[in-house]
């Protein structure tokens, strides 16, 4: 057990708290469109395809630099914690849209190949995680850490931009719910009604993405692969709407994500893999509620 | 012709079909206001290829389908089997899907007037999914009708479902014809038997070729039609 008194805990950490809690409000709405979606591998995959992408960013640094100046060696991130983070954003995000592109079009080819498409993606995306991570000692501590779930290290910065992506995310996908559900839903009686299917399609694409390059980047894939799939696993079974399944998925992560930091710090467990427990956790009540 | 009996759709010469392979060829036909149409033939014949060049949701590779007015409202049934029941939505979620634009509180109040009228004015907070096939195909028409829409197109409103709730289906859709002002309404079906009783023409697609059958030639000669199929 931990002997560090909670005061002491939130000054030092509060920044991994908060942005444990942010991540545990809104990736679960999110997850909730990839589930029913029938889309929840995605959940595993997308976040190693942003690693790789973090990884990435470091390996070509120092050519980087070089090229085009300005950006300091990732020992000097301190210097300019904006710029460095935007940085290694940018190559997540990328990384990401890449990976959603290909699984995008393996399920439209509908040929049943979708799922061992994910499966190799998967696979070929933690090896290049590795592979990049090769060529840079920063690099390689850097996804280490986030690999294993190591979020206490979290500054200001780090949080501003978790917090800044996800608020976007939410904010857009509770004001444009309905048109996502329905061009989900039902993308023909969507189409009938001439709504803009791609323009949907396309928005929720960028969402996920940007959910899952902010997260990765800050709270790491262990923490985001747990908060992405297991709330709303656990939500599905009380939901009488579709709006209920979002406001209980949410409402799951969140007390998964306090739950997860109490234990934590109460029995000085690493503070990722000790959210995703205790998320699941959540679905053994799910298991005794008759389904729909 | 004055605008309110000029043709709802008119099809001039349409060739329709996929990735540049075409399954119809020559298609003229025309829905009128107020008009009950079956949409039948054998499996694979381009009863659904039809349906969607009908509904917009393809292009005619050649020849022309214009609406009446390019604002022309549509209500859409989707075959059952296309919606996933993994989505845990509300009947009265799934019935909003039809309102157009923002959802207001009229849309609210039609959609359970529309829910009422098929029989399911007390299921509006169940979940859809929990619904039988009977009472889920009543909401999707409950849906397609919001907007008072000129022209329902229903995609096998019948399949899988039992005969009793077959019947009362047809029934639902004859009335919803036969009201005031009531939409023209044009569906495929693969069951004669129930066409015969309220449709008024048919439109049979056999060969790459669409016919349209009047309502003595629904009831004298289909059968045959169905049986040379069914051999």
């Amino acid at each position: 057990m931990s002997d560090l008194p909670w005061d002491l805990i939130w000054e030092l950490f509060r920044y991994s708290i908060l942005a444990a809690l942010v991540a545990g409000l809104i990736a679960p709405l999110v997850g909730s469109f990839l589930l029913v979606r029938r889309t929840g591998f995605y959940g595993i995959t997308l976040p190693q395809f942003a690693a790789a992408g973090i990884a990435f960013g470091f390996a070509i640094l120092p050519w980087w630099e070089e090229t085009f100046g300005g950006l300091m060696h990732p020992t000097e991130m301190g210097d300019d914690v904006h710029l460095a983070l935007g940085y290694h954003l940018q190559w997540a995000g990328l990384f990401t849209l890449v990976g959603l592109a290909i699984m995008t079009w393996a399920a439209r080819k509908k040929d049943g190949t979708e799922t061992g498409v994910m499966a190799a993606s998967f696979a070929v995306a933690s090896s290049l995680t590795i592979l990049f991570s090769q060529h840079s000692a920063e690099g390689d501590i850097f996804v280490t850490e986030l690999l294993k779930g190591e979020i206490l290290t979290l500054d200001f910065h780090e949080f501003e931009v978790l917090a800044l992506c996800l608020g976007v995310v939410a904010v857009l996908l509770i004001a444009f719910r309905r048109e996502l559900i329905q061009t989900s839903y039902d993308p023909e009686l969507a189409a009938v009604l001439g709504r803009k299917r791609l323009l949907w399609e396309g928005l929720l694409i960028l969402l996920i993405g940007t959910t899952v390059a902010a997260s990765v980047m800050t709270v790491g894939p262990i923490v985001l692969f747990g908060l992405l799939v297991i709330p709303p696993l656990a939500a599905r079974p009380f939901a009488r709407s579709m709006t209920s399944f979002l406001v209980l998925s949410s409402g799951f992560g969140l007390l998964s994500a306090a739950a997860g930091i109490w234990t934590s710090f109460h029995y000085d467990w690493p503070l990722g893999p000790s959210i995703v427990v205790t998320a699941a956790l959540g679905l053994v009540p799910a298991k005794f509620v008759r389904k729909a | 012709m004055s605008a309110s009996s000029a043709p709802l759709v008119s099809v001039r010469g349409a060739q329709l079909g996929y990735r540049g392979q075409s399954i119809l060829r020559d298609v003229h036909l025309e829905i009128e206001p107020g008009a009950f149409l079956g949409i039948f033939g054998p499996n694979g014949a381009g009863k659904t290829t039809l349906f969607r060049g009908l509904l917009g949701l393809i292009k005619p590779m050649a020849g022309t389908i214009a609406r009446r007015d390019p604002r022309l409202s549509i209500g859409y049934v989707p075959q059952l089997e296309t919606l996933d029941a993994a989505w845990p939505l509300s009947v009265t979620e799934v019935l909003l899907m039809g309102a157009h634009g923002r959802v207001s509180a009229s849309d609210k109040r039609e959609a359970h007037a529309h829910l009422k009228r098929v029989g399911l004015g007390d299921r509006a907070k169940a979940l859809f999914a929990s619904l039988s096939g009977g009472q889920r195909q009543r909401v999707l028409i409950a849906r397609a009708l919001m907007g008072a829409p000129e022209l329902l197109c229903l995609d096998e409103p019948t399949s899988g479902v039992d005969q009793p709730n077959k019947a009362e289906i047809m029934s639902l859709l004859a009335s919803i014809n036969q009201q005031a002002n009531g939409p023209a309404i044009l569906m495929v079906a693969h069951e004669l038997e129930w066409l015969e009783e309220c449709a008024k023409g048919a439109l049979w697609v056999q060969g790459g070729t669409v016919r349209r059958l009047a309502e003595d030639e629904i009831r004298q000669g289909a059968h045959s039609l169905f049986g040379e199929v069914a051999r």
